[in-house]
């Protein structure tokens, strides 16, 4: 982790009709950290992590990436910044009329001139990777819920991002596929990876990331890193790890 | 009253919302077929399942229409004398109107509501998403392939329904009323002019539109889960439907004034 910002977000305020979401949340991605997004169900931590990328407009506020406000972006420059940001989605997002070999195949089709060799070649070593070897011809409806969500982070990570976003990439698996999917998060930070893991999951949040933000009632009432929380009543982290209110 | 005039206006504005929506799509769509990267295979995919897929149900549905109407014109013209012009006039309420709505409406309901409820199924499984986190655009990989399908297999299904639609009503004519068969057949062919088959050909590039940037909008605005797809799906049918119908009057009523003038 170094202290190069890669990504700012300021004063971010979004509401759904009369109901609002975020009132101001501002935090900082640093080049090759993982960041840990918590807070309660509906806390609006995904909206965040979907704007990120542009597929949530914020009502105001700014989010800089490369020096480009990523908020203001139109659809088609979007794009751009899609090859750069990667998403992984809660439930793998699958296509689900493709195989998982034209699944991984997708974004290199899509955005890389490499020979059809080359595309399989890269393929076949991404699955062995994650322990996937063997299902290039499944179709994703025939994978478990572990498996479509590795599936979907080598689709997300297979163009090298420079930022892989993670929604609840845990929720839902049992404890084999929680290690799984924490070691290939932890194997991508080794490889310099910058992240931001939106979570529940407060066992693989503090196996993973560097430091957390605690989203509360639309706004970030704790930023920073793991030795900062406090084993203390008081203490909006400890009081949402312990299952208690965090009322700022 | 007053719940009355609150459906009627909320009838209002979602008709008014459907429009914008519908005239977005339609501009999105137009603007992004024109500029790369172009997917023919994704267009060919689609010409399969919404033309080639669809030719039975228009066949058999042709053919039934072509003979019913000859029946009906048929017998009921008798008493005026006037049976021999039965197949005439179903030959030429068959290109001009019978072929072009009939065709539209089987593939409103049966394309219109396969298209609204996959794109529905993919914006619930955040598919559509995934398309565009992956740096593609939704329009270019859904709407433009199926509505470029639609284009080119409607007329064709049109045409197909024409012919077959005339052929099962002439042997009707030449089984059930007694008339001769190639007497009849010369006499249909000279009957109707290529304008006749045009303004009804002409028709189902506006339903093609109708069907598939209604489907497509209905789709991609799922937001309730499994039940807005089916509430999507239902609203597609129903609104291509009466965009057909609706446009076919006005349509027709314009190519007249074109054909007089």
């Amino acid at each position: 982790m170094t202290n190069k910002e890669l990504i700012r977000v300021q004063n971010y305020k979004k509401s759904f009709g009369d109901k609002t979401v975020h009132r101001g949340v501002s935090f900082s991605l640093y080049k090759g950290e993982c960041l840990g997004l918590i807070g309660g169900s509906g806390s609006g931590k995904s909206v965040i992590l979907r704007s990120l990328i542009g597929l949530e407009k914020p009502d105001e506020g700014e989010i800089i990436f490369q020096s480009q406000n990523i908020a203001a972006l139109p659809e088609n420059d979007l794009l751009e910044v899609r090859k750069k940001i990667a998403y992984v989605f809660q439930g793998g997002a699958l296509f689900d009329s493709l195989s998982v070999y034209e699944n991984l195949a997708y974004p290199l089709r899509e955005h890389t001139k490499l020979a059809e060799n080359e595309i399989a070649q890269k393929i076949t070593s991404l699955l062995a990777e994650f322990g996937l070897q063997g299902n290039e011809h499944v179709m994703p409806a025939e994978l478990s819920g572990g498996m479509q969500k590795r599936v979907g982070l080598a689709r997300a990570i297979i163009m090298n991002p420079d930022v892989v976003l993670y929604d609840e990439p845990t929720a839902g698996l049992d404890p084999y596929n929680t290690i799984r999917i924490q070691e290939m998060i932890l194997e991508l930070k080794k490889k310099g990876v910058t992240s931001i893991l939106v979570t529940h999951d407060m066992p693989t949040a503090t196996a993973v990331c560097d430091r957390m933000a605690l989203l509360v009632k639309g706004k970030i009432v704790f930023e920073g890193n793991l030795t900062e929380i406090k084993n203390d009543e008081d203490d909006p982290v400890f009081r949402f790890v312990n299952g208690k209110e965090v009322s700022k | 009253m007053q719940p009355f005039v609150a459906s009627i206006s909320h009838i209002f504005i979602e008709m008014f919302f459907f429009i914008g929506s519908f005239s977005r799509l339609l501009q999105k769509s137009f603007k992004e077929s024109m500029t790369r990267p172009f997917y023919f295979g994704l267009f060919v995919e689609q010409m399969y399942s919404i033309g080639i897929k669809s030719a039975p149900l228009v066949a058999v549905c042709a053919m039934s229409t072509g003979m019913v109407i000859t029946i009906q014109f048929g017998f009921g013209l008798e008493k005026y004398g006037g049976k021999p012009y039965a197949p005439n006039m179903m030959a030429l309420s068959m290109v001009r109107e019978l072929g072009p709505v009939f065709t539209s409406l089987m593939m409103a309901g049966r394309v219109g509501a396969g298209i609204a409820s996959e794109i529905g199924s993919m914006k619930v499984t955040q598919q559509i998403d995934a398309i565009r986190a992956l740096g593609t655009s939704p329009i270019k990989k859904i709407v433009i392939p199926r509505l470029l399908a639609l284009l080119v297999s409607l007329p064709l299904l049109t045409v197909l329904a024409n012919t077959l639609g005339i052929l099962s009503g002439l042997a009707v004519a030449a089984l059930e009323l007694g008339l001769d068969p190639i007497y009849t057949f010369q006499k249909t062919l000279i009957m109707i002019t290529v304008k006749d088959y045009t303004v009804g050909i002409a028709k189902t590039f506006f339903f093609a539109i109708f069907i598939g940037l209604t489907a497509c909008h209905y789709g991609m605005s799922v937001s309730e889960g499994t039940r807005g797809v089916g509430i999507a799906t239902t609203k597609s049918v129903v609104a291509s439907s009466i965009l057909i119908v609706i446009s076919d009057f006005v349509l027709t009523k314009l190519f007249w004034i074109v054909e007089k003038w």
